[in-house]
């Protein structure tokens, strides 16, 4: 690693600053500015004025907002997100973190999966290019990425928990058998965007000057796809793998609303309609943290796999 | 550059022997080629059928959107000749809803795709891409900011802060325009475009700006320039049709995911809902592991149409790739 892209990196970090603030300037004063406000969320429709007032002090909604703009950075910066005002005794982090945890996991199966799957069916693809099994293949991965969440789940669900009656649908936590039917729902219709990108990528590789040295040298058909097209047309899907972090956030909302699993997405329903003001505000701002770093560290794991990106970083 | 196309030629050149070994025999080409045609064929018919269906829909459905048949017999029936796709909880015919339900994608679908892919789209990507300089860098900070929120969970912040405003605005534009009774399904259906419509421009612009960037450079370009060409002219005449190729094959592999965000908020209850209707309430009304044990054909007939949909349009973008990649391949 040389000092240029050292300072590529740092630039990097640096310029995601203002982006974050940006979001949270967007985001605080959207929530605070639409109809509706925390008072109302937390005592329903009818209550006395005095009973407002001593809320609205307690949490300084009488504030103009930029000055609740400020102090909601400054608690931020000291790690407080903040009150739901759904789940009264509880802050902000305390509902978020443990159901973030549960999606996160359960998320992370799913994009192993994905990607398990997503890239041999890509190679394949490609290197069946000229049959009809490519576009086959990815035709069939296509239709069941065309089935949305919500009904995939019901087919599911009436599939093998009524007519197979082979799983169980209780849920008993992320480390249980009960959990293999949900992450396949979420895993599935994710599978065609990956074998599309990495049929493409495996194709520009084939034309590439070294797969025909690899093939003149006479190595076996087998070394030469795994270990020179596979391996150079994965480069490309590190971008792919980064954007596909953030997802978790909501990207499971539907499988978890249908399995009755405690994450976030749901959380994040319930918040949006509540309205929970500063929960919205958290997971949105977790959420563009989470896109934003994603981006950083796809850039710095390019530098580290790909020599011509550093050099190029360092010309810069 | 140039010593770079000299080695690209040389190589395709050297090429022909192992192309032969790569690709298999011709008979299997032809074969894949039809089906691949075949495939997007028949997503075109579809989506014709689809669309003039939906667009034709008042003429089209054999029923009132909400003629109802409250009778025990009649709610619920299976499809019949009377009921091509049976009827629901209320007796009402289901083929006039999937009908009018089409509709309701289609509108969105054509707003979203104008207001958001066309003018801000098409018209920042042209934009950034041809002024460069500060411009560029706005533009693509802003799309940078917006693609790094977590799109569905603003989405529903932005549908459920308005629609605490749905009544009072609908009862004003009942009174001061001819929308009349339709008032309220309008704005609906404007909350939900406009969640939408920050969040669909941000893909476009950025494949129309790496387009526009390559054409820029081009002889013919610069020649226009010299020739002291205007800004506009140079981007209806010459630039627009070099990028709009792309720009179609983008859209189109969006299209499902633009009236896939309808469907889905449509679903959750926060987009269109009675009396109007669309796919995502017609799935919420027909879904659920026990309904669906009872009544298969009414969450088949009600999601069939719209996976259908998403499918075609998902088909066809691949197609396009392709043949649009051929064409590049070809041109090198």
């Amino acid at each position: 690693m040389g000092p240029g892209l050292l300072g590529y990196i740092v630039r990097r970090v640096l310029w995601a600053i203002p982006v974050l603030f940006s979001i949270s300037v967007i985001v605080f004063f959207m929530l605070r500015l639409a109809p509706g406000d925390p008072v109302d969320a937390i005592l329903g429709q009818r209550y006395q004025e005095e009973q407002a007032r001593v809320l609205k002090e307690k949490y300084g909604y009488d504030k103009p907002v930029y000055v609740q703009y400020y102090k909601y950075m400054k608690n931020l910066a000291q790690g407080d997100l903040g009150v739901s005002t759904r789940h009264r005794e509880f802050t902000a982090s305390e509902v978020i973190w443990p159901k973030v945890k549960v999606s996160s996991q359960l998320s992370f199966a799913a994009l192993v999966i994905s990607f398990g799957l997503g890239i041999p069916v890509g190679v394949y693809a490609a290197l069946a290019r000229g049959t009809f099994i490519d576009p086959l293949t990815i035709s069939f991965w296509l239709a069941i990425e065309a089935v949305p969440t919500f009904v995939l789940s019901t087919f599911a669900i009436w599939f093998f928990a009524l007519k197979l009656d082979v799983v169980n649908l209780s849920y008993h936590g992320v480390y249980s058998a009960n959990m293999i039917l949900p992450v396949m729902v979420m895993a599935l219709p994710g599978v065609a965007g990956i074998a599309r990108f990495m049929r493409a990528s495996v194709i520009s590789v084939l034309g590439e000057d070294y797969i025909r040295t690899a093939r003149a040298k006479g190595l076996k058909e087998q070394t030469v796809v795994i270990s020179h097209i596979t391996r150079n047309a994965l480069l490309p899907m590190i971008t792919v793998i980064g954007l596909s972090l953030p997802g978790i956030i909501s990207g499971s909302l539907f499988v978890e609303t249908s399995f009755g699993i405690p994450g976030i997405a749901r959380e994040s329903l319930a918040a949006v309609l509540a309205p929970d003001y500063d929960v919205i505000l958290a997971l949105v701002l977790f959420g563009s943290t989470l896109f934003v770093f994603a981006n950083v560290v796809i850039d710095i794991v390019y530098g580290f796999v790909d020599p011509r990106v550093r050099v190029g970083a360092a010309r810069e | 550059m140039s010593g770079q196309r000299v080695s690209s030629e040389a190589a395709s050149l050297l090429d022909v022997h192992s192309e032969a070994a790569v690709r298999p025999p011709p008979r299997f080409r032809t074969v894949r080629e039809l089906l691949r045609k075949k495939l997007a064929f028949l997503a075109i018919l579809y989506l014709s059928i689809f669309y003039v269906a939906g667009l034709a829909a008042p003429l089209v459905a054999p029923y009132g959107l909400n003629e109802q048949q409250l009778t025990v017999e009649a709610r619920r029936q299976a499809p019949s000749s009377e009921h091509l796709f049976g009827t629901d909880a209320l007796g009402r015919d289901m083929f006039t809803r999937v009908l009018y339900s089409a509709r309701t994608t289609i509108f969105f679908t054509l707003a979203v795709v104008l207001t958001g892919g066309l003018v801000l789209g098409l018209g920042l990507g042209l934009l950034a891409g041809y002024r460069g300089g500060w411009v560029d860098l706005a533009i693509m900070r802003v799309g940078e900011t917006l693609s790094g929120l977590p799109t569905l969970l603003l989405m529903l912040a932005i549908t459920a802060a308005f629609r605490a405003r749905i009544s009072s605005w609908s009862f004003w534009l009942e009174d001061h325009t001819f929308l009349g009774a339709d008032a309220k399904t309008f704005v609906k259906f404007a909350i939900i475009t406009a969640a939408a419509v920050p969040f669909s421009w941000l893909g476009t612009s950025r494949i129309v700006r790496s387009q526009v960037l390559a054409i820029r450079e081009q002889s013919y370009v610069t020649a226009a320039e010299s020739m002291g060409a205007s800004t506009s002219r140079i981007l209806w005449r010459h630039i627009l049709p070099g990028v709009m190729p792309l720009y179609l094959v983008g859209l189109s592999s969006g299209m499902a995911g633009i009236a896939g965000a309808e469907v889905a908020l449509s679903y959750l209850g926060l987009g269109i809902d009675a009396p109007a209707a669309s796919f995502g309430n017609l799935i919420g009304d027909t879904n659920g592991t026990r309904f669906f044990e009872q009544y298969p054909y009414l969450l088949i007939a009600a999601a069939g149409p719209v996976v259908l949909f998403f499918f075609s349009w998902n088909l066809l973008g691949d197609a396009l790739v392709d043949v649009f990649d051929r064409r590049q391949n070809m041109r090198r």
